[in-house]
């Protein structure tokens, strides 16, 4: 299977979290799946325009908002038909990122589509129409791997297309992002990356990764069984913050607990030191005053084949919960416009 | 366009003029007996039951239709598909799967709407402040259109607004005629059934009072509100003036011209809609006004149907 142009990763969200004790960069998670919260960086943005126009007048902020136009210029050219169809496929309204795939599809101009609109037949793809079927050439998914298609994944999955990866193989349809990415978000893949780049591309990696123990391995374990109250442990296939256990703020039961799933299935985890975030300004409403929260970057880049283009801001994620490092908004964070100067460069 | 979209635009339409017109109905029926005390008002309060078709789920909720349960019954039960709550509750819904297809000002008036509803309904003063209430969605309504009318492209979505309106307000006009027409007849047990205050009121709750003192300013008298509410040319709520937009908006979608039609629904709406033109209200009092208010009821279900077979429906295997 060989998707359209060669291209795996159109899209990708990777955390960066600056530790606050040395001042450096790191690479906290990749996101080659489905990285969403981009429709929070173009709103963020407009929210601030509006309400903080003197901030930006002196300030030569680099404009965001080209995003959904390059993506857009990317998926049409995915498949080499003339005027390629471009579709984004939601799980549907009760999706927590429905906002972001609704907002998407009207900045960009295309249909968003759910499971049931989409039907294939011959291994070409079609939605439902009021003048009949058109066909659909490029598909920007957020619907997880495992429920894309029944009958190759999950048997019993309603959000999916029934055939969809039959039309994917014979080259009839374009995914975005490509499937089997999850292997690269794998928690415990990430700790291979730096090799992976120094193998591959005979390069280092610009920005270093968390120190990261992997539980598969014996001595690692160990030392993380020892020293659990000063980890973090992830399971290496959940994101959006759950699966997870912050050694120094958890209580003993809660470590308890993680010590037996780790004794049980070690593999499905890894640790990382705790680091330490660093922190911005950020509205308390509680106080009514400014007060320190801890954040996380997530910048956007696409590829089109040729190039990367990243976007010159991104979502800031934060800890809205004072002292709290979990930045997720499914358990409650928030996000901040971003800004990225135009320098003498 | 998506048959889904033009489904949910469809229903999100005749939602909204339905959370419309209940809360004229109740306006003007709670006003009109403020200051009427002459006739008993479970007799009118009853009629506004009957003229949303709920008289049966009505009882097995409450034994009097006083104004209390009522106004319970058609501002908050969210178990009354008809209430204004839930009404407005699923315009919110069908908008909020289709939100790409909606203007920003479109979505911020039916988000605004479903809101200020909610909050309404905590208030506890509501029963003494109905008319606000009443005003507040009625406005709410005017801008919905006005914005369908003057963000969206008038492309298919846009007809299918069109038809979900139009349908909706032919069948609810369709109903106040035949109620009222019924109430006359059984004029005996009702006294105020005669009286021209009554039908002030109705033709208040279908906005019509005014251009009927224009086009009959000699008085009001019952032949001459039907005539009005079935046969004008240019009332926005008349039966004739919707099927005319129907028609209208069915043949934008399919590209039929005069004389023909492309399916089921367009071929009803033109036949009712020929009555409506060349029928005068004489000829339609000769066969049966409740017959024909009936035939127009039926019909207006089997469009309803027709358009969603011809355009929302896909059979299982069509591809």
């Amino acid at each position: 299977l060989q998707p359209p142009k060669g291209i795996y990763t159109h899209i990708s969200g990777i955390d960066l979290v600056r530790n606050s004790a040395t001042g450096k960069y790191h690479v906290l998670e990749d996101n080659l799946r489905t990285p969403s919260g981009v429709s929070y960086v173009l709103e963020n943005r407009a929210v601030m325009m509006r309400t903080f126009p003197a901030a930006f007048q002196n300030s030569e902020v680099l404009p965001v908002g080209q995003y959904p136009l390059e993506l857009a210029r990317i998926l049409r050219s995915l498949l080499r038909r003339k005027n390629a169809v471009v579709v984004v496929l939601t799980p549907g309204v009760y999706n927590s990122a429905y906002f972001e795939h609704s907002f998407l599809a009207q900045q960009m101009g295309v249909e968003l589509v759910e499971g049931k609109d989409l039907v294939v037949n011959e291994d070409v793809v079609y939605m439902k129409t009021i003048r009949g079927l058109t066909r659909v050439d490029v598909i920007y998914r957020r619907i997880d791997d495992e429920f894309l298609d029944p009958l190759a994944f999950r048997s019993d999955s309603v959000l999916g297309v029934p055939g969809l990866i039959g039309a994917y193989r014979a080259g009839n349809v374009a995914l975005a992002n490509a499937i089997g990415n999850g292997i690269a978000d794998d928690k415990a893949m990430y700790a291979y990356v730096p090799e992976i780049i120094r193998y591959y591309l005979q390069q280092d990696p610009i920005l270093p990764n968390v120190e990261t123990f992997i539980c598969a391995r014996d001595a690692e374990l160990s030392y993380v069984l020892d020293h659990l109250d000063r980890l973090v442990v992830k399971a290496v296939g959940e994101s959006g913050g759950y699966g997870m256990l912050m050694g120094p703020m958890a209580t003993s039961t809660q470590i308890e607990e993680f010590r037996k799933r780790l004794r049980a299935a070690p593999r499905n985890y890894i640790a990382q030191p705790l680091v330490p975030l660093s922190v911005c300004p950020s509205y308390d409403v509680a106080s009514s005053r400014m007060e320190p929260r801890h954040v996380d970057l997530r910048p956007y880049c696409l590829f089109d084949g040729e190039n990367v283009v990243t976007v010159p801001g991104g979502l800031t994620r934060v800890a809205l919960q004072p002292g709290s490092m979990v930045v997720n908004s499914s358990q409650g964070g928030g996000s901040k416009d971003t800004w990225v100067l135009r320098g003498d460069n | 366009m998506l048959s889904r979209i033009a489904d949910s635009l469809f229903w999100t339409a005749r939602y909204m003029d339905r959370a419309e017109n209940t809360a004229r109905l109740l306006d003007v029926t709670y006003h009109t007996l403020l200051e009427e005390a002459r006739q008993a008002y479970h007799l009118r309060w009853d009629a506004v039951i009957r003229i949303t078709g709920d008289q049966f789920f009505f009882r097995t909720m409450y034994d009097d239709a006083n104004p209390r349960n009522v106004i319970e019954f058609y501002l908050f039960r969210e178990d009354n598909p008809n209430s204004i709550a839930s009404c407005v509750a699923r315009v919110r819904e069908n908008a909020r799967t289709i939100r790409d297809r909606l203007s920003r000002e479109l979505w911020e008036n039916i988000n605004g709407t479903y809101h200020r509803v909610r909050e309404m309904q905590q208030s506890a003063e509501v029963r003494e402040r109905l008319h606000l209430y009443c005003a507040e969605m009625i406005a709410a309504s005017h801008a919905f259109n006005g914005i369908v009318d003057s963000t969206l492209a008038h492309d298919d979505g846009w007809h299918f607004l069109q038809m979900g309106r139009s349908l909706e307000r032919a069948q609810h006009t369709a109903r106040v005629v035949d109620v009222e027409y019924h109430r006359l007849l059984e004029g005996a047990t009702d006294p105020g059934s005669t009286d021209p205050l009554v039908w002030r009121a109705v033709l208040m709750s279908v906005a019509a009072f005014e251009m009927y003192r224009r086009a009959y300013p000699s008085g009001i008298d019952a032949e001459r509100v039907a005539e009005l509410l079935i046969l004008n040319r240019l009332l926005p709520r008349s039966i004739r003036f919707n099927f005319a937009w129907l028609q209208l908006s069915l043949r934008a979608i399919s590209g039929t011209g005069p004389q023909s039609y492309a399916n089921e629904a367009e071929r009803l709406t033109g036949k009712v809609l020929d009555a409506l033109v060349y029928d005068r209200i004489e000829d339609i009092f000769a066969r049966g006004l409740h017959n024909f208010l009936s035939d127009v009821e039926r019909n207006s279900r089997q469009i309803n149907d027709g358009i969603a077979r011809s355009y929302f429906h896909y059979a299982a295997g069509a591809a």
